[in-house]
């Protein structure tokens, strides 16, 4: 078992209008690490790659030991993947998405799911397309957390959600930490970030600006946003001079 | 290749598409009676409501299932599961040719009306023996649905690499035009076609020659649809 669950080096993704560079990572077994950037950072390509959904131009990255996208479908089954920019199908029921996953992972656990059911108040037997956006994040996250994967990758998870179903998804997400290896998730919310990571990286314009423990930024009624912007505009003052 | 998973991903766009799938099978059936019943008019009515059930089945599972995912965001979810990108396609287009089939062999049936020959009737009077027969008709299922799966599945694979609306309408335009221009104007001026087409009436050596063919343009496209799939870079 590795020791470092996620594990980045030098990781290049070239797209038309941006670049992803430079990217070194590694989230050490137990830990929580929160990814902050404005829309157009990284995040969601940074998340991906770590997925498999996008391939790096250069760089390697590994989870759980296994080098991603070699080993993808070993990775796949013990990773936990949940996104905003992911979707159910509309016309089946919640019921049948977990029947179609259970059938796919051999860490399903039926009981597991029931309790996650009843905790995020979600009905198996309702049709995907007359849930609200939170509860389709709910259920895609019972789809996550019921496999018992290993290592779990949410982007994005709370955006557009009210602050009740933003509470409920954290406390879910709080509760499971002790099962998992690793989690890495996105977040606009800074306190959603520090409510929950151990440590943090900031991203901006496809770069890490910085990569520390949660407590290294926040206290004195400073919060992530505003070590953030700190950080962004040190950037910007040194770009000037 | 994970053939469980690629198993679950067949039978999930046949669970999502069988709505769909039953409504043309029923419309496949109304033709091939409205055929069988005799009549220009109704043979006429029964062939077209045929043709259309190929036609339209071909593009509601290029459009659906296969293009369909990535713009309702299915796709992120599918790509989740523990699978390759390579098993996604072999997936996406064993399904395809499930939910493709069901339908088209009914509507095939149909189009047997085609013919300037009562095959029905010739079959009543023909003193051949019924295993004679089935290999008869196995022989035409197979040409004829062998040959929609080919082209159908050069579309299937620019779809499924392409993911894209318009490079799919472009690779099936191009096909219609060359396959078309050939079929109704270069055909008919060249000798050997008009043997082929008797020796294939026949069941002569054309038939195991022609499904040999068409099997191996299925097997070249799926290899050529790998070998592009494994290039792309982006699954979501």
């Amino acid at each position: 078992m590795s020791d470092l669950p996620i594990r980045v080096r030098s990781v290049l993704k070239r797209f038309p209008q941006f670049t992803l560079q430079g990217i070194d990572l590694d989230v050490p077994r137990g830990r929580v690490l929160g990814l902050i950037g404005p829309n157009g950072a990284g995040k969601s390509t940074l998340l991906r790659i770590l997925m498999g959904l996008v391939r790096a131009d250069s760089g390697d990255v590994a989870i759980l030991g296994r080098p991603m996208p070699a080993d993808e479908r070993w990775i796949k089954a013990r990773v936990g993947f949940v996104s905003e920019d992911m979707a159910l199908y509309g016309g089946k029921t919640l019921r049948w998405h977990m029947d179609l996953v259970a059938s796919v992972h051999e860490g399903w656990d039926e009981r597991r799911a029931a309790e996650l059911l009843l905790r995020l108040d979600l009905n198996p037997d309702q049709k995907a397309r007359g849930m609200s956006r939170g509860q389709q994040v709910k259920a895609l996250l019972v789809l996550a957390l019921a496999r018992r994967a290993e290592v779990l990758i949410l982007d994005e998870p709370t955006a557009g959600l009210d602050p009740l179903v933003r509470h409920e998804l954290m406390q879910s997400l709080a509760g499971s930490r002790d099962e998992r290896q690793a989690i890495v998730f996105s977040s606009h919310h800074g306190e959603d970030v520090s409510a929950l990571a151990d440590d943090v990286v900031f991203l901006h314009a496809g770069r890490i600006i910085a990569n520390a423990p949660v407590a290294e930024f926040i206290g004195g009624g400073r919060s992530l946003e505003s070590a953030f912007l700190e950080r962004v505009s040190g950037l910007s003052a040194g770009r000037a001079a | 290749m994970n053939t469980r998973v690629i198993g679950r991903l067949v039978a999930k766009d046949c669970s999502l598409m069988r709505v769909p799938i039953a409504l043309y099978t029923a419309a496949a059936f109304s033709g091939l009676m409205l055929a069988a019943r005799g009549g220009t008019a109704c043979r006429g009515a029964g062939i077209t409501l045929a043709l259309n059930v190929l036609i339209g089945v071909s593009f509601h599972v290029m459009l659906v299932p296969v293009l369909g995912e990535r713009e309702r965001k299915t796709l992120a979810f599918v790509m989740s599961l523990p699978v390759t990108p390579g098993d996604a396609a072999v997936a996406k287009m064993l399904g395809s040719f499930v939910l493709f089939l069901i339908p088209a062999s009914v509507a095939a049936t149909a189009l047997v009306f085609l013919s300037p020959v009562d095959v029905f009737s010739a079959m009543a009077a023909s003193d051949r023996s019924v295993l004679s027969h089935l290999a008869g008709w196995a022989g035409y299922y197979g040409v004829v649905l062998g040959a929609w799966l080919a082209f159908f599945s050069v579309v299937l694979a620019a779809a499924i690499v392409s993911e894209s609306v318009g490079w799919t309408i472009a690779v099936l335009s191009v096909l219609v035009f060359v396959f078309g221009n050939f079929v109704l104007q270069v055909a008919p001026t060249l000798g050997w076609v008009g043997r082929y087409v008797r020796d294939l009436a026949r069941g002569g050596t054309a038939l195991p020659v022609t499904l040999a063919v068409e099997t191996a343009a299925v097997a070249l496209v799926v290899a050529v649809m790998l070998r592009l799939q494994g290039r792309k870079t982006s699954f979501v």
